[in-house]
């Protein structure tokens, strides 16, 4: 039973402000796509539309061939993982599991077989009968996940789920959380702020920023060619450089930065290079170099990364971090030449 | 430099300690004129007032068998259950829709419904158990419109009538109520709700398997308010009710002020914090069967 999501033109208002604009996003049967991007994106807002807890100003939502829009959000069928559990607190967890059953008219032996094997799938069949109350965090976002599996609904959704959990937790929790949902399946909506949640979770990521989606793509596209300089910063890309050409011969293009830098420039390797552009790079797609080609700058502040050193440099075209070799440490205050390695940086249009 | 902190930070925990040796002190020393007040004006007060009941040359039960024996006596018992149950029953619906419209309200508009809720508590009893003789009289507001209108040809007798006891005390205690239930279902978590309607449960199942067991302490508390209220009452059932309606109150009152009958006002007593606190009990009782989780 698994089917796709299809969202189109969907647009949401609070009150005057529109917080969702003309949002448009398909997820394939048995895929799982995140939402990511920082409070206020309009992520939250999307994943509460689809549940049926806010209404859309326009725009539709699909699932499989049924149309959700105007469904009130009881016969939905939607399986939901909330950031804080909400498990019912005067409820065991196997009557926390067995809810979803009860709503659906099943026996009670028969939910409670069910919820039993659910939870014997997220190993917490010897806690059935305790309250929530008495559940670690770990634990209970265990509860939340088997009640939401256990109507087997043929789409998953899940706000930010491991937000409230520890580091190490949250790491074993996303790789079973991943394992379940491959396993039955199910079309799934993954809803984070944590970019690395999101990279190691999802088939692919829609990066959002206020009430659209900037870029929706695999995980590995999204971290080596963002669309633009937004979704780069958001990536990681340390340094945005702004760049106009003012040679081109051949494949080759000569581009100035601020401050009169020049950095020449292959189209075979950096893909074609339009007359205004952003060189976007990574702190280890600067080389720190003690001579050659590349871009003039004074060392600052060294600090150790484990596996290379970074420095923060000064240049004419303004501050750059950039990391160098563990076998060449140089001193603050010297001087070196930073060279875009190609494979590690990207060519992006400016910003408005 | 580092020596000289973590010295200075040991010196600063060592007070703490003290600090917290001395807060046991200060705990029982502050709580102490409370304690004694309520000991020397309640508790003995209280127990006396019980154990001259059992002092009677009859045998030490003869007050309490010659009042369940009478019938009179009993009609007042069971009129005062009847009446303080029925307002229960009344302000813990009125005051639970009313809370609950409340509680869903945007933070300004819900402090002023609060204060207007509670508003009334701003009087005494005696000046609200008036304003219903005025609406609810022979000559009161009801009638007047009902006969002005001609609806009816004379006025009707609404007052010194259960109906009119019950109407009055309900307008008394409600506010108690909502105050109550506000509190506790502001606290019931949005998400709550929203699970319980992801996994597919209408609005009715969702009010009765979620709202309905999590609101339970507070409609307990509310309802312990207004059953110990309405049922030890006396103000209102002396206004509203009159001879006619004699309740516990009025009628422990004529006991030992007309009658000067103070061991029968005494057993009087006596029985009714019996009942209030086996009607306490059962209702914490019932709220843990609806939800584990209360008190």
């Amino acid at each position: 039973m698994t089917v796709s999501l299809t969202i189109e033109n969907l647009s949401a208002h609070y009150g005057t402000t529109q917080v969702l604009k003309d949002l448009s996003i398909s997820v394939a049967a048995g895929e799982l796509v995140s939402l990511l991007g920082s409070s206020g994106c309009g992520k939250t807002t999307t994943l509460r539309l689809v549940a049926g807890f806010l209404q859309p100003t326009s725009g539709r939502i699909r699932l499989g061939d049924r149309d959700l829009t105007t469904l009130p959000a009881h016969a939905r069928d939607i399986g939901l993982v909330f950031q804080n559990y909400a498990l019912f607190p005067h409820l065991t967890v196997l009557d926390n599991v067995a809810f979803g059953l009860k709503q659906r008219g099943l026996a009670k032996t028969d939910r409670t077989k069910r919820a039993m094997a659910m939870l014997e799938r997220v190993g917490l069949a010897p806690l059935a009968d305790r309250l929530p109350a008495a559940l670690s965090g770990g634990q209970k976002q265990r509860v939340a996940l088997a009640r939401a599996l256990v109507i087997e609904p043929p789409l998953l959704m899940f706000d930010e789920p491991l937000s409230n959990l520890d580091a190490k937790l949250r790491i074993d929790m996303r790789v079973e959380i991943r394992q379940l949902q491959r396993a039955n399946g199910t079309t799934s909506l993954y809803v984070t702020h944590d970019q690395e949640e999101a990279f190691s979770i999802s088939d692919r990521v829609a990066i959002m920023n206020a009430g659209r989606i900037l870029q929706l793509d695999t995980p590995e596209v999204l971290y080596q060619k963002p669309a633009s300089a937004f979704v780069a910063r958001f990536v990681g890309f340390e340094n945005l450089i702004p760049m106009k050409v003012v040679e081109r011969q051949a494949a080759t293009v000569t581009a100035e930065a601020a401050g009169g830098t020049r950095l020449h420039l292959s189209q075979d390797l950096f893909g074609p290079i339009k007359d205004d552009f952003i060189l976007a790079c990574r702190a280890d797609g600067l080389a720190v170099r003690r001579e050659g080609e590349g871009i003039p700058a004074v060392l600052g502040t060294r600090t150790y990364l484990g596996r290379a050193y970074q420095y923060k440099c000064k240049t004419a075209a303004g501050e750059i971090t950039a990391n160098g070799p563990l076998s060449d440490p140089l001193d603050a205050g010297a001087q070196a030449v930073l060279t875009p390695l190609p494979e590690q940086c990207c060519i992006l249009d400016p910003e408005d | 430099m580092v020596e000289l902190r973590t010295e200075r930070r040991y010196q600063r925990g060592a007070p703490a300690l003290k600090e917290y040796e001395m807060n046991k002190l200060a705990r029982w020393g502050l709580t102490m004129p409370a304690t004694i007040a309520v000991v020397l004006l309640l508790v003995i007060p209280v127990v006396l007032t019980i154990a001259t009941t059992f002092g009677e040359a009859a045998g030490p039960f003869s007050t309490y068998t010659a009042f369940f024996k009478s019938g009179f006596r009993m009609a007042v018992l069971y009129r005062t259950l009847q009446v303080a149950l029925i307002t229960t029953g009344i302000a813990l619906v009125v005051g639970f829709i009313t809370a609950y419209v409340i509680a869903q309200m945007p933070g300004r508009l819900k402090s002023i419904m609060i204060v207007a809720a509670v508003f009334p508590l701003l009087t005494g009893v005696v000046v609200r158990s008036f304003a219903w003789l005025i609406i609810l009289g022979k000559n009161g507001i009801i009638n007047n419109a009902l006969m002005s209108v001609g609806l009816i040809g004379e006025p009707l007798s609404m007052l010194y009538t259960q109906g009119s006891v019950i109407v009055a005390m309900v307008y008394l205690f409600v506010p108690l109520m909502i105050l109550t239930l506000v509190g506790v279902l502001e606290g019931i978590p949005r998400d709550l709700i929203e699970a319980a309607t992801s996994l597919g449960a209408r609005p009715i199942p969702t009010f009765l398997q979620v709202i309905l067991p999590l609101a339970a302490p507070g409609l307990i508390v509310g309802a312990v308010l207004v059953f110990t209220g309405s049922f030890t009452s006396y103000a209102t059932p002396q206004l509203l009710g009159g001879e006619k309606q004699m309740m516990m109150g009025t009628f422990l009152y004529q006991r030992a002020m007309v009658t000067f009958d103070w061991v029968g006002a005494s057993t009087i007593a006596a029985i009714m914090v019996i009942i209030t606190i086996g009607v306490v009990l059962i209702m914490s009782r019932m709220a843990r069967r609806l939800n584990p989780m209360a008190v």
